[in-house]
């Protein structure tokens, strides 16, 4: 997973490049590289965040190039590392997102012809492939070289030979060009462009593009020109701003309940969701990664009680290696940036078995919206932070629209209910903004239990994996070692974890399950853990079994994710934000996981 | 040039509506107020803008975020205490540089009230207007175009001339507020009274519109004035047999049921859903989400986001604070009521209700004309209420 930007025009494409990396950075920064064809082939490249490459730039002079910004799969985050590649002659520079997955074959059939290779990725072979294919056409030598590679990837390349031309190439990896007046663009993602144009097309897989000053041409792999209309992008850069908040991720959280608001937007009164019928549907499977797999498992328990209607949920990357039984379910695919590379090949698995296949993605357009039969969007709006926080509630909301067209065409629901569910659904914006109206009193909880170096998330029932949510947030921006369990299998393990020293969060709603919770919390209280239980508004009960509760509404059991949700990532940006960690770009991770 | 924007009051005599959201979010017209202040600086090309904001401060950074979507770039200043306008002035002294504008954010405001502070032409100045009630006010005395000082809520009549808390201003009242604050006084209209004894500040009278909220039911007043600027909008879904007049904007995502009756000067928010055979009466403003039960009638009336009015209902002269949900049969018809404001009684001679955020009704509630419900109460079914219900109370 790693950021691309190029650029073919008039003007000099540094400050071009180097801006359009930065809106990437969400997409990796372990090191990053910049390649310009002026006089000559110019690469300059290293470790680190791209300030640090920005502060030892020279300035380079020259109107065609790209910049990469790498989040390392295959060799170390490393200055050697880094992207661009260049071949044996210093003329061609290449930058590569996705895996070359035969490189160590290609490697070694180049090494014996004599190719000299500096760096340990899998990247460098394609550039020396494209360089023993040169015959004074850069996309014909790539197209070649493309064929004797496999694997997933987004590629630029220049030549410097061939100015004001950068070819590039996609497979299973995002490409965007965007098109302006007298200069086209190339990136991985549309953040990158909408300084300079919102005319945007999007390059497919297995399909190679040629940006020139004046001119962008799509072709397939065997050279074929095909024809694209740009289309126009509606949101603006504005999105991508901090807004007075410290961090994307603060600001990101307290948009819940507009994102909330938007997902719902007229599709509530007479439950029309984005055309989805639900006719024939008889079992539904959910099947996500990361935090969207969250968001997948609350469903499971959302479908079930709403709709009355089995339901099981799956990880993308273990579902599409599994056998299918017999059932052909509907099946549910979860992505926010709709590129997750394991949740697109789930699709594509799903579809083989012949299912119904459904996606909710927050990206219009985005590759797994093309994968599957229908779409529902959430419509949380562009999010920056690594960390997933409004996307994820959009997500329960979509999932509680689903839910409820299911509930009512199954007739599962009366007309009474159902009503009552709407309305309780209207609430949900409400119950959002009752957390962030406490945002004080859960930076103090987070100074009382941010200090300790593991921490235990319990739950059961929908709040189980809504723990889970609470740990991985915990984990990915504060780096503090956090688990978590359905309560009532602490008994069978976990309970040897626990210790004075290792506080507890238990998520105690009311739900059919709360009086078990409060026997989990007197299992781990007993055992001298700190307990911050997250419970209901007016629950008097609560306070006298734990240490700290953190009140959310009175909700039906059911959309008590939400607003628990909420609380439980301001939580984990409070903590991460007293530790001083690095909280919109943590080590090692990515926002879109592309690769597998 | 650039604009200071006052926004870090919290706005207490606005009673259950300032509870988690600052004075200036509060919705008239159906925005929050501090967008026609931004608006009227926008159009007259001052888009530099520093927010002092404080009291739920992320309330405007999420709405107004960094002022592209409003055609202005904005800069947020955090006053971490609320001393006094001058004191949240001074806060903005390291964004600024040379003669710059200060405005209050609560004010409903138009360009031509801007384009008049302008009229000095970058010399200092403050922009005063005619007022029927200038005790509680600043009033301003002044010779010719000169202003000579500002009174404060004077116990005599001086003149029905007030300050709006305008003001064209330069680095020079820096020194009078570093001054000010060693007496401990961080009142704007203190350090401007004080910079027109060294150097001439004009007094200009603005021909534009400039409404002030002092207590709740002012609010209705800024409603009726914001809507008068309604476009009719179309969007959503209008069910057959639906009537309606006058100019009415319907946000998107909006559904109608037959037989509704909409008259303007109206505004839905997005995502609103109104019942079959409702009557929408001039000059309401609906938030977004909002859903209005059939047969439900609603005149003259604020109705926050999410709010959620069930069947036979009547609702005038009111208004209703975020996610509000009464059941059937709520009646808040308008009616000359007293009301107790921070401890002040105030006759108010048409008056409905003023419901703050989150309060719960259940069935057949009727509500006396003046009737302050505070915010997170629950009120049980059958109740008749009067006075001040204290917030999170149940009401049986």
């Amino acid at each position: 997973m790693c950021g691309i930007v190029g650029y073919a025009g008039r003007r000099n494409a540094l400050p071009i490049l180097l801006d359009g990396l930065k809106r990437l950075e969400y997409r990796g920064y372990d090191s990053a590289g910049v390649a310009i064809v002026g006089s000559g082939l110019q690469v300059v490249k290293d470790k680190g965040f791209i300030a640090n490459l920005e502060a030892q730039l020279p300035p380079l002079i020259g109107s065609t190039g790209f910049a990469h910004t790498r989040w390392a799969t295959h060799g170390a985050p490393s200055k050697v590392n880094a992207h661009p590649h260049i071949d044996c002659t210093g003329k061609i520079a290449l930058a590569h997102n996705g895996i070359i997955e035969n490189y160590a074959a290609l490697r070694e059939k180049l090494e014996s012809r004599g190719h000299k290779f500096v760096s340990q990725t899998d990247t460098e072979s394609l550039v020396h492939l494209i360089e023993s294919y040169y015959e004074g056409n850069l996309e014909e030598a790539t197209r070649k070289a493309l064929h004797d590679a496999r694997g997933s990837y987004a590629i630029l390349a220049i030549h410097a030979d061939e100015p004001g031309k950068v070819v590039g190439a996609r497979n299973e990896s995002p490409l965007v060009v965007g098109v302006g007046p007298d200069e086209n663009f190339l990136a991985s993602d549309v953040p990158a462009l909408l300084r300079y144009t919102d005319r945007v097309l999007y390059v497919m897989d297995r399909e190679m593009v040629v940006i020139t000053p004046n001119d962008v041409s799509i072709q397939d792999m065997e050279g074929k020109p095909i024809h694209r209309d740009p289309q126009r992008i509606t949101w603006s850069l504005e999105d991508a701003e901090k807004g007075g908040f410290d961090h994307f991720m603060l600001k990101e959280i307290h948009e819940a309940p507009k994102a909330i608001h938007e997902t719902l937007l007229g599709r509530l009164a007479n439950l029309e969701v984005d055309g989805f019928l639900s006719q024939g549907v008889t079992s539904v499977k959910l099947v996500a990664c990361g935090t969207s797999y969250h968001a997948a498992l609350v469903g499971k328990y959302v479908f079930e009680e709403i709709a009355r209607i089995p339901a099981s949920a799956e990880l993308a990357s273990e579902y599409r290696y599994s056998q299918g039984p017999s059932e052909r379910p509907l099946v549910i695919l979860i992505s926010q940036s709709g590129e997750t590379a394991d949740t697109l090949g789930a699709a594509r698995e799903a579809r083989r078995r012949g299912s119904k296949t459904l996606c909710i993605s927050n990206v219009v357009g985005s590759s797994l919206t093309r994968e599957t039969d229908k779409t529902i969007y959430t419509r949380a709006g562009i999010e920056i932070g690594v960390a997933a926080t409004k996307t994820f509630i959009a997500q329960l909301v979509a999932l509680y629209l689903i839910a409820l067209k299911l509930g009512q065409d199954r007739g599962a629901l009366g007309y009474d209910e159902l009503d009552r569910l709407k309305d309780q659904l209207r609430s949900l914006p409400r119950a959002a903004q009752y957390v962030l109206d406490r945002a004080d009193e859960i930076r103090n909880l987070a100074k009382k239990y941010g200090n300790a170096r593991d921490v235990f998330y319990i739950g059961r029932h929908a709040n189980y994996p809504v723990a889970l949510e609470g740990a991985l947030k915990l984990k990915e921006i504060s780096y503090i070692h956090a688990e978590a369990y359905a309560a009532g299998e602490l008994k069978h393990g976990p309970l040897a974890l626990v210790t004075p020293a290792t506080p507890v969060i238990a998520v105690a709603v009311q739900d059919p399950t709360y009086e078990k919770m409060r026997s989990n919390i007197g299992e781990v209280s007993a055992r001298g853990s700190p307990v911050l239980a997250i419970g209901t508004e007016g629950d008097k009960e609560l306070p006298k079994f734990v240490d700290d509760v953190f009140e959310v509404p009175n909700l039906p059991w059911v959309l008590s994710p939400v607003p628990v949700s909420v609380a439980l990532q301001l939580f984990a940006y409070e903590v991460a934000k007293m530790h001083d960690c690095p909280i919109d770009k943590p080590r090692n991770l990515a926002k879109s996981v592309t690769v597998e | 040039m650039k604009a200071v924007i006052l926004a870090a009051g919290e706005g207490a005599r606005m009673g259950p509506f300032t509870a988690s959201v600052p004075k200036v979010m509060i919705p008239v017209g159906n925005r929050p107020l501090l967008e026609s202040t931004v608006q009227a600086l926008v159009e007259n090309g001052v888009r530099d803008l520093v927010l002092v904001v404080g009291y739920r401060r992320e309330r405007i950074q999420s709405h107004f975020q960094d002022g592209k979507a409003f055609h202005a770039r904005i800069t947020y200043v955090t006053q971490t205490k609320q001393l006094g306008t001058a004191h949240a002035v001074a806060e903005a002294r390291p964004h600024l540089d040379g003669p710059f504008l200060v405005l209050n954010g609560s004010n409903l405001v138009d360009g031509r009230f801007v384009e008049d502070l302008l009229g000095s032409g970058g010399k200092p100045a403050v922009l005063i207007t005619q007022s029927e009630r200038p005790r509680s006010y600043g009033v301003a005395t002044v010779e010719g175009d000169r202003l000579v000082a500002i009174t404060e809520k004077p116990v005599e009549m001086i003149s029905n001339l007030i300050n709006t808390g305008a003001y064209a201003l330069d680095e020079r009242i820096f020194e009078e507020i570093d001054r000010l604050a060693k007496d401990g006084k961080h009142d704007l209209p203190s350090a401007v009274s004080a910079l027109a004894q060294r150097t001439p500040v004009l007094a200009i009278r603005t021909e534009g519109t400039w409404v002030d909220a002092l207590y709740p039911w002012d609010l209705l007043r800024l409603n009726a004035t914001a809507l008068k600027g309604t476009h009719e909008v179309r969007s959503g879904t209008i069910e057959p047999a639906v009537t309606i007049r006058g100019r009415v904007s319907i946000g998107d995502g909006c559904v109608i049921r037959s037989g509704a009756y909409l008259q303007g000067p109206l505004s839905l928010g997005p995502g609103c859903e109104i019942g079959p055979n409702a009557v929408l009466l001039p000059s309401t403003s609906l938030g977004k989400n909002v859903r209005i039960g059939a047969h439900t009638s609603v005149a003259n009336s604020i109705l926050m986001d999410d709010v959620i009015l069930g069947p036979a209902s009547v609702v005038q002269d009111g208004v209703i604070g975020s996610g509000v949900v009464a059941r059937a049969g709520l009646l808040a018809a308008a009616g000359a009521g007293d009301v107790q404001i921070e401890g002040e009684w105030h006759a108010v001679p048409q008056l409905g209700a003023l419901i703050g955020e989150d309060v719960e009704i259940a069935n057949g509630v009727s509500v006396a004309p003046g009737t302050i419900i505070n915010e997170r109460a629950r009120i049980e079914s059958g109740a008749r209420l009067r006075g001040t219900i204290p917030s999170g109370a149940v009401v049986l």
